[in-house]
């Protein structure tokens, strides 16, 4: 923390203009006594795009028809079977809770992804907020040096802030394995720190009439971006700042990069990380494709939980894994599976959450479910008990009309 | 653009004038002092000033055009002397082809903010290019909201789909939207139970649903695209109405007792003049009706919905706020300008160049711009600054930094990073549009802008700097073509006690122009 001020201090001293007045983006970086919070929870969304296929992950039915070439094996929770592409997460069987249970009314990617993230169904006059910028808007440290919601990778059908605006909009990386978008000073601090002092001067100068709100609104917002980028706490999004032990235990691949970064940016105070894996959308050689999206994902999610935990942050991070929907048992005519919303699964772990159990149970054929049944309300408002945030709170809408953070939801017994 | 105001002197306004055929040129003026006036009877006439030229002259260019007036465009206009060069610089703007550019992307994003899912993204461009083409070409406001309703066809080759495209074709959802953007009547809050502040009951909604039951959007493959398409005949009726790949032929409410079973069928009915058709009418005939019903003259929501909006966006406030939430519950601010100028657009035969050269020739328009008033005080004292939309934003940037010819595809790619880091849904309340950390980090530091502020021979300001030799004329300068204005004599003094610390002309001259592109003045219209 001391070493962090001392930076900061330096990078003061550097100025070399405007040496009468302190100008409002260096008070801002000035009046931040500290970023790291303490003791504060945190939310990793790993989000499985396209509808990660049940018997092929979490409730796999060995040796029924509907199985097709799916094997299971036995995780380290006595008496339960995951699916065998899936031996890291197997494993990790202890720290996980699993709902065998999730059914949800949508079909279609898009409305079903924003039913999961939101609680609501899509409509033309209401922008429903997603879960990282409900956990940004009430848990989020807005003073913090980095955003509280980052989303990393490209995810397709995700949502965003809607109405509880552009604050809570998640900040976006593309690729875990590069800087952020244009998060490299262009020019030496020194000569930075210079420019922004000019602008800072010329906004003052300025006689024009009727921008005094705008004008506020930019050196605010400019004073939190130079703030970010100058912040020694950037350097949890470089990975190669990890040490290559540290690193080659996540495994290979964008999403375990995501996943690494997931667990630097939690380290570094951020409040919601979301990592997409895409690509479950698998209506053709489902076997195939769901055993390479498995092999992308099982070790990086096992290392996140066990990486989380040696350092002591899983009490205190809700990492969930969920997508749309779930996918058929029958198997298409193209070795596929397609659209499944009756039956699904869903795995949460940490920060409180009753690990090491499954609730919820599908038949022999994974066509219905036998007991747990729980939809997306149901399970938000289970993870916003557990992050603390009060799920009946009322936002409004700009036509003045009060909506919930989450409508008709009960806490899932047990979790 | 650079040169129209230089036709205009060797023309002549006055030649303008009379060369100006449409029978309506004159109204203008005259409806415009009316709607001073009856404003000004209501709320009390502004102490505040008009603006000067070149504030006015950037109002105007991107209020129209969507681009700043370049340096010759700011010289020519402030020689001329003709009493009423504003309306005509005005309506030569409204005669170029920016003006269709800009407003039709401004209606891009008020229909596709909105958006039920991104895949009907598909069909932006196209809907993008067929408004600015009716705009343009001027087609008539009512002509172009049918063109909308009854729409079928490829969204990636007819861009008239758009509506119905980006709600998928859900009934519900499209009606709503319809009835948003063109009546300024928020009517989906009946969708579940009655309005709760409104008359409109939930009957009346189903009914307003039961004119689009047969529209279907069908996604297609090789090409990847979405058809609408009207279905008149069914052979397989599916149970429930998820998914909107195939239609139905009748509209049913929900039945909320027990939401497993269908509920009743409804039959059309348009709940502002209760014109009805029976059940069993062909797709064709519901919307034709609809659309026949909602442009009629004699609904005035059809010309309210749209002055409210247009006016909202040029002096920066409502006489209803939301701009899309009116109807009859509602007291507007100065209702009598409200109803006057509602009525002169329809008398115009629903003509939008004639609506915005009115309000743009409006002494409410013209006035120096405050922030956003507080509720207490009186509407309508002064213009209010808005943030750019990202279009204008970019092209401002393009403009002022005269970027090389980018082939399409870059300025593709970097008008595609601008809607995505500074786009923002045009529909809500501009006070509740916040700038972002990645609308700034983009100013700041990105490659493409870097790379155009600096002194390299090709730049702007690498030919500034080597024609003009004074540092004051230079700055001078740097002001004119970034913010469209002189500098002030603080702002003088600065820039040149700047220049002189830094003591490299080239660099201070390179922060200066990085400062300037950052400023909030930049990036608003003022």
């Amino acid at each position: 923390m001391s070493n962090r001020n001392y930076n900061r201090r330096q990078f003061l001293q550097q100025s070399t203009f405007g040496v009468t007045a302190i100008s409002a983006w260096q008070a801002n970086i000035i009046s931040q006594a500290t970023t790291m919070r303490t003791n504060a929870k945190s939310c990793i969304l790993l989000w499985m795009g396209g509808g990660p296929s049940q018997l092929d992950t979490w409730d796999p039915k060995p040796g029924s028809q509907q199985a097709g070439q799916a094997r299971a094996t036995q995780t380290a929770l006595q008496g339960v079977q995951i699916s065998d592409r899936l031996p890291e997460t197997a494993k990790a069987m202890k720290e996980i809770c699993l709902l065998r249970g999730m059914h949800g009314p949508e079909g279609s990617h898009p409305r079903a992804s924003y039913w999961a993230q939101t609680g609501y169904l899509p409509s033309a006059s209401i922008k429903h907020p997603t879960i990282g910028s409900h956990v940004s808007h009430h848990i989020g440290n807005p003073d913090a040096d980095l955003p509280s919601f980052v989303r990393v990778g490209p995810g397709r059908n995700l949502t965003g802030a809607g109405l509880l605006g552009v604050d809570h909009d998640p900040f976006k990386i593309t690729n875990p394995d590069q800087k952020p978008a244009n998060t490299e000073i262009r020019t030496t601090r020194p000569r930075f720190s210079r420019r922004m002092s000019l602008l800072d001067q010329l906004e003052q100068d300025s006689s024009r009439s009727g921008a005094e709100h705008w004008t506020r609104a930019n050196r605010k917002v400019y004073g939190k971006a130079a703030r970010m980028i100058t912040s020694p706490l950037m350097d949890a999004f470089d990975l190669q700042k990890e040490n290559a032990s540290s690193r080659e235990t996540y495994g290979d691949g964008s999403f375990a990069a995501g996943c690494l970064m997931a667990r630097r940016l939690v380290e570094a105070g951020v409040t919601f990380v979301e990592v997409s894996s895409n690509n479950w959308d698998t209506h053709f050689d489902n076997y195939q494709r769901t055993t390479e999206l498995c092999s992308e994902v099982d070790r990086p999610y096992a290392r996140l939980l066990s990486d989380l935990k040696e350092r002591g942050l899983l009490e205190t991070t809700l990492v969930i894994w969920m997508g749309e929907f779930g996918r058929t048992p029958r198997i298409n005519g193209r070795g596929g599976r397609d659209h499944f919303p009756r039956a699904y699964s869903v795995a949460l772990a940490g920060c409180g959450v009753s690990s090491g159990q499954v609730i919820g149970s599908t038949n022999a054929t994974g066509e219905e479910i036998v007991d747990g049944k729980h939809s997306v309300p149901d399970l938000l408002t289970t993870i916003y008990d557990k992050l603390g945030i009060d799920a009946f709170h009322e936002n409004m809408s700009s036509v003045g009309r009060p909506i919930r953070v989450v409508e008709n939801g009960a806490l899932i017994d047990g979790v | 653009m650079t040169n129209w105001i230089r036709c205009l002197t060797i023309v002549g306004l006055s030649g303008l004038f009379l060369t100006n055929t449409r029978a309506n040129a004159q109204s203008v003026l005259e409806v415009a002092a009316e709607v001073d006036r009856l404003v000004d009877q209501q709320t009390q006439p502004s102490p505040n000033k008009i603006c000067d030229d070149e504030t006015f002259l950037r109002r105007l260019f991107l209020d129209v055009t969507g681009k700043t007036p370049s340096l010759d465009d700011i010289l020519v206009f402030s020689l001329e002397t003709h009493p009423e060069k504003r309306t005509k610089a005005a309506e030569l703007l409204l005669q170029d082809p920016d003006y269709g550019a800009n407003w039709g992307r401004f209606w891009r994003d008020v229909i596709y903010y909105r958006r039920s899912n991104d895949q009907v993204l598909l069909g932006a461009p196209t809907a993008e290019q067929y408004f600015t083409d009716t705009l343009n070409s001027n087609v008539p406001w009512n002509e172009f909201t049918t063109s909308l309703i009854t729409a079928l066809g490829d969204i990636r080759e007819d861009g008239s789909t758009a509506l119905i495209a980006a709600q998928q074709g859900r009934p519900e959802e499209t009606v709503s939207e319809i009835s948003r953007i063109f009546l300024g009547i928020q009517i989906q809050c009946a969708q579940c139970h009655d309005h709760p502040t409104d008359r409109w009951k939930q009957t009346q909604f189903h009914e307003l649903a039961a004119f689009f039951p047969r529209v279907a959007v069908r996604p297609q493959m090789e090409p990847r695209t979405f058809l609408v398409y009207a279905v008149d005949r069914i052979r397989f009726q599916p149970r429930t109405n998820n998914n909107r790949f195939i239609g139905t032929l009748e509209h049913r409410m929900p039945n909320f007792e027990d939401p497993t079973t269908p509920g009743p069928e409804v039959s059309p009915k348009f709940f502002i003049n209760d014109a009805q058709l029976p059940l069993g009418t062909t797709d064709m005939d519901r919307r034709s009706a609809l659309a026949q019903w909602v442009t009629s003259v004699d609904n005035p929501w059809f010309a309210k919905a749209t002055v409210n909006r247009i006016w909202a966006e040029l002096v920066g406030e409502g006489f209803h706020e939301p701009v899309d939430d009116l109807g009859p519950d509602r007291d507007a601010i100065a209702p009598a300008a409200f109803d006057y100028l509602s009525s002169k657009f329809t008398e115009s035969g629903y003509d939008m160049k004639w609506l915005i050269a009115t309000i743009v020739s409006t002494r409410h328009y013209q006035l120096e711009s405050q922030d956003r008033r507080p509720y207490d005080q009186l509407p309508f004292q002064a213009n209010t600054a808005q943030p750019l939309r990202s279009d204008q934003l970019l092209d401002a940037l393009l403009n002022t930094l005269r970027f090389p010819e980018l082939p399409d595809r870059a300025e593709l790619l970097l008008r595609r990073q601008f809607t995505d880091t500074f786009g923002y849904d045009p529909n809500i309340l501009r006070e509740e549009v916040a700038g972002t950390i990645p609308q700034a980090l983009l100013l700041m530091n990105s490659d493409a802008i870097s790379r155009q502020v600096s002194v390299r021979p090709g730049t702007m300001l690498g030919n500034l700097l080597a024609e003009v030799a004074s540092d004051r004329q230079a700055v001078q300068e740097l002001y004119l073509k970034t913010l469209s204005r002189r500098p002030n004599r603080k702002e003088l003094a600065t820039n040149l006690k700047f220049i002189q610390q830094v003591g490299n002309r080239n660099e201070a001259f390179e922060d200066i122009l990085w400062a300037l592109i950052n400023t909030s003045e930049f990036k608003t219209r003022n």
